[in-house]
């Protein structure tokens, strides 16, 4: 198997900053005209001065709208209403879609906690209280400002190509992958890829279908959790016609449309007992029998099956035949998650760049240094299609040849946010970490209450009243 | 410690409550607080995720109980104190305040998605309103009726009950009711394809409320005009009529209407070629939402319309982006029908992108128009798209047989000019 060769290195030297600091910084300022927001528009252009600043004034989000499709803003100075939670949901949707998304400030009478993080969390810049202070205003207005930032130039990856796909990546982890296909690629040996949500597991089994002696025949690929039970097992293993209501004509299975071929059940942990015993005989057998028929029918084809959860926990808790991960782990692949494979994270982000910088026709050479500090700091739940997903939407929002911090998703830009009322730097109260200890928690056991009190140490009731407290 | 339980799939939760009216409440606050699993979101079945395969938990569901309990309780009194008006108005001698009780009950009924229910109710209020001298109540009545028919697609009843309300309108010189009878007909005609006779109607509607100088109704009607004109491809004709309607809703600050309005303006930009265009007036239509009181149905509209732009354009990501943020609206405003929609959107987005695994959100979308208040035109509209994108795939035997099946609803519901445009697709599907 060929390896990625990066033809530029990460420590390539910095592309050119790009000058940004004389540019005209415009501010759009909503609701910010009397009434609740008393006067703030008044205040705002006295604290800007003149230099360099351009503001401009719309009563409601509607008009604000209309405005915001005439040019480019950098800054929305948006007054949230009575229902601030609501109000800051629309203005976040609303600037998603507009021209070079800018960033938005919201005003708010008394935010609440929950407020605050929640804005946080939506990638807002800063959440000011009302009566809004000069010095907060402007420190807010000081992040908002464009700023010089050193770059380096992206490598030329050399992919391993596998169909549309390709593997890229030079960590130690993944030339061990590499070895372990190259050396499983050319058996018909069941295999069983394992490996978290989008580190790759169909990328391999395709690698292993190309490289192995069915690569001349089908590569069918299905996934087990995308189907509902229901229609799973004739999507499997066919039907004929009238086998049930909607069954209009014969269908032919996947095991069938396979043949000759490879056979990829991905998500294989989501099938259910029942449906497990029937791949287990199609696999010990070697045939099948559609859905409402009775003919038995020999199916050859190569077996690859992917998870990303534990099996062997789901054998113990009874929800995953034990033959059944035998006969599918004859050899068992295990891939690395985005976070253990080190600098493959720029390899991956120059791939998908020139990807889609020539799907997109842009001309992208260069990354922030900001912007691949943010992209290695972040968590990467969905490991490398995650990434890819990222990428994409910054190749489309980029308008030079730099790839930028501005152009990373709002959540990405708002893990640096800060919270309001509190100096630049100055280190978090014990209720703000208490919040956000709280919020994570709850994210973690979907809002269980009880669950997360339990993982809390404390009593529901307390759970209840410091989130009532906090505004979660 | 251990650790939580994971969450129930939603189609097994809906697989264990039966299809009982009464546990309506229930069923939509079941949906709407299922979420995805966190886990699945970025797994390879992320993108193919429906209502089906998002999670609940038992213990919240008992927990917002009370939440379904109050919804119910409200409705009720709602309907109990409609009646009780009604028969204290009777009491009076008051039968126009007693039909009135009657007809809000209905719009109750209504909002919650109980037709049959209001149907129930205008029954009876029209039954009382024969019997009075104002004539108006009864004009009220039919016009309830008329509404509710052409929501349930039956057109040409709808327009009967609008046929006799404004012939008695007219004799009765309510001017209001005429012209809210004309305004309907029209609609009954559009939804018929009878381009000519909603011409008509909605003409003589904007005669009389131009006569009558209510800037709102003669927004409405100029905006029906520009819809029937997009409909009939006469674009700068549809430009011109929505231009007049926005300056008549822009006057009087009618948020719900510029939203609707706005959407229609979306449309016709896409028409016209002016993706751009298009674009900020939905963005646009969604701001003044905003504003008005929450209209969940009308923003699944403009996000949907939003997310076809996008699909149009090739900007798959937006699109799906899009129908994401249109179908968590759905969900959390109960709105089975809409979701039916939303996916068959979603599927037919994967068959752009030539992927078999797409077929998941149709079936997921007859399902959906199936439940409860059964949809037939939604229904052949998802077969439609579901032929379609069996034919993109090359499965042509299949595709056929989905169309067929649109056919056959279509021609139930005597939706001639769906069922011709589905006929047209089977001929070109055979030449």
């Amino acid at each position: 198997m060929s390896r990625v060769v990066p033809n530029g290195s990460p420590a390539s030297p910095p592309a050119a900053p790009r000058k940004e600091e004389t540019q005209v910084l415009r501010i759009l300022a909503v609701g910010a005209e009397g009434g609740g927001s008393g006067g703030l528009l008044h205040g705002i252009r006295q604290w800007v001065g003149e230099g360099g600043v351009e503001i401009e004034a719309a009563p409601d989000l509607p008009r604000a709208v209309r405005q915001l499709g005439t040019g480019r803003w950098h800054v929305v100075v948006a007054v949230l209403g009575d229902h601030a939670d609501d109000d800051l949901a629309w203005w976040v949707d609303t600037l998603r879609g507009a021209t070079a998304a800018p960033r938005l400030i919201a005003v708010a009478a008394g935010p609440s906690m929950g407020l605050v993080l929640r804005a946080e969390k939506l990638g807002v810049l800063d959440v000011l209280s009302l009566p809004v202070r000069r010095e907060d205003f402007l420190r807010a207005l000081r992040r908002a400002r464009p700023i010089t930032e050193a770059a380096v130039t992206l490598p030329v990856v050399e992919p391993h190509a596998v169909g549309q796909y390709a593997l890229v990546g030079q960590s130690a982890a993944m030339l061990d992958v590499y070895r372990l296909v190259a050396r499983v690629a050319p058996s018909t040996a069941t295999v069983l890829v394992q490996g978290e949500s989008g580190t790759g597991k169909e990328v391999v089994a395709r690698a292993i279908h190309i490289n192995g002696p069915v690569s001349s025949g089908p590569f069918v690929a299905v996934n087990c959790a995308a189907i509902p039970e229901n229609l799973l097992e004739s999507e499997l293993f066919g039907h004929e016609k009238g086998a049930f209501t909607g069954a209009v004509m014969r269908k032919i299975g996947r095991f069938e449309q396979a043949g000759g071929g490879t056979l990829f059940l991905d998500e294989i942990a989501d099938m259910s007992l029942a449906l497990q015993a029937k791949i287990l005989r199609a696999v010990q057998e070697r045939e099948i029998e559609r859905v409402g028929g009775t003919d038995t029918i020999p199916v050859d084809v190569r077996l690859i099956a992917a998870t990303n959860r534990d099996l062997k926990d789901a054998i113990k808790q009874g929800r995953f035949r034990e033959d059944l991960y035998y006969r599918l782990a004859v050899v068992l692949i295990r891939l690395p998650r985005l976070g253990e494979r080190g600098d493959d994270l720029l390899l991956l982000t120059a791939y998908f760049v020139h990807q889609f910088a020539a799907r997109y026709g842009k001309q992208i050479h260069a990354i922030s240094d900001r912007a691949l500090e943010l992209l290695r700091n972040h968590a990467w739940v969905g490991n490398v299609r995650e990434l890819r997903n990222v990428i994409e939407r910054a190749v489309i929002v980029a308008t030079d040849e730099v790839l930028r911090a501005e152009h990373l998703p709002e959540e990405f830009r708002g893990e640096e946010a800060t919270l309001p009322d509190r100096p630049e730097g100055a280190l978090l109260t014990l209720a703000e970490v208490e919040a956000r200890h709280i919020t994570r928690v709850l994210a973690h056991t979907n809002h269980q209450i009880g669950a997360a009190a339990e993982i809390l140490g404390i009593h529901r009731n307390t759970l209840t009243r410091k989130m009532k407290e906090y505004g979660l | 410690m251990t650790p939580p339980l994971p969450p129930v799939r939603v189609e097994k939760a809906l697989a264990l409550l039966p299809e009982i009216e009464a546990l309506g409440p229930l069923r939509a606050l079941l949906v709407s607080i299922s979420r995805p699993d966190e886990r699945s979101l970025w797994s390879s079945s992320g993108p193919y995720l429906t209502l089906g395969k998002r999670g609940v938990q038992p213990e919240e569901l008992r927990r917002r109980m009370p939440q379904a309990f109050h919804v119910i309780t409200e409705h009720l009194q709602t309907l109990y104190r409609a009646y009780v008006e009604a028969l204290e108005c009777q009491q009076r001698a008051d039968g126009t305040g007693a039909v009135a009780a009657l007809v809000r009950a209905g719009h109750g009924e209504e909002r919650v998605g109980r037709l049959s229910q209001a149907r129930a109710w205008y029954d009876v209020a029209l039954r009382v309103s024969q019997a009075l001298q104002d004539r108006r109540p009864e004009v009220e009545s039919l016009r309830s009726l008329g509404e509710l028919f052409l929501r349930l697609g039956q057109y040409a009843e709808g327009a009967r009950h609008f046929q006799r309300a404004l012939a008695i309108a007219e004799a009765e010189f309510d001017q209001t009711g005429a012209i809210a009878a004309c305004e309907g007909l029209g609609d009954a005609a559009l939804a018929q394809s009878q381009w000519t006779g909603a011409q008509a109607w909605y003409a003589r509607g904007l005669r009389l409320a131009t006569a009558g100088g209510d800037q709102r109704q003669i927004g409405r009607l100029e905006r029906d005009l520009g819809v029937l004109a997009r409909h009939q491809r006469e674009l700068t004709v549809a430009g011109e009529h929505l231009r007049r309607a926005r300056e008549c809703f822009e006057s009087g600050d009618a948020a719900e209407e510029m939203a609707g309005l706005l959407n229609t303006q979306g449309q016709l930009e896409a028409q016209l070629g002016r993706p751009q265009a298009a674009s900020g007036a939905y963005r646009e239509a969604l701001a003044w939402l905003q504003r008005a009181p929450r209209d969940a149905g009308l923003e699944v509209t403009i996000r949907l319309n939003l997310a076809e732009l996008h699909l149009e354009a090739g900007r798959f990501l937006d699109g799906e982006e899009e129908m994401r943020r249109a179908e968590q609206v759905a969900i959390a405003g109960n709105l089975p029908g809409r979701l039916a929609q939303i996916y068959t959107l979603m599927g037919k987005l994967r068959g752009r992108q030539l992927d078999e695994t797409g077929f998941v959100f149709f079936e997921q979308a007859i399902e959906l128009s199936r439940m409860l208040e059964p949809s037939p035109t939604t229904e052949a509209q998802v077969y439609v798209e579901y032929g379609l994108f069996r034919e993109r795939l090359g499965q042509r035997e299949e595709a056929r047989a989905y169309l067929e099946r649109a056919r056959e609803l279509y021609g139930s519901v005597g939706d001639a000019a769906d069922r011709r445009r589905v006929e047209a697709e089977l001929e070109k599907m055979t030449a």
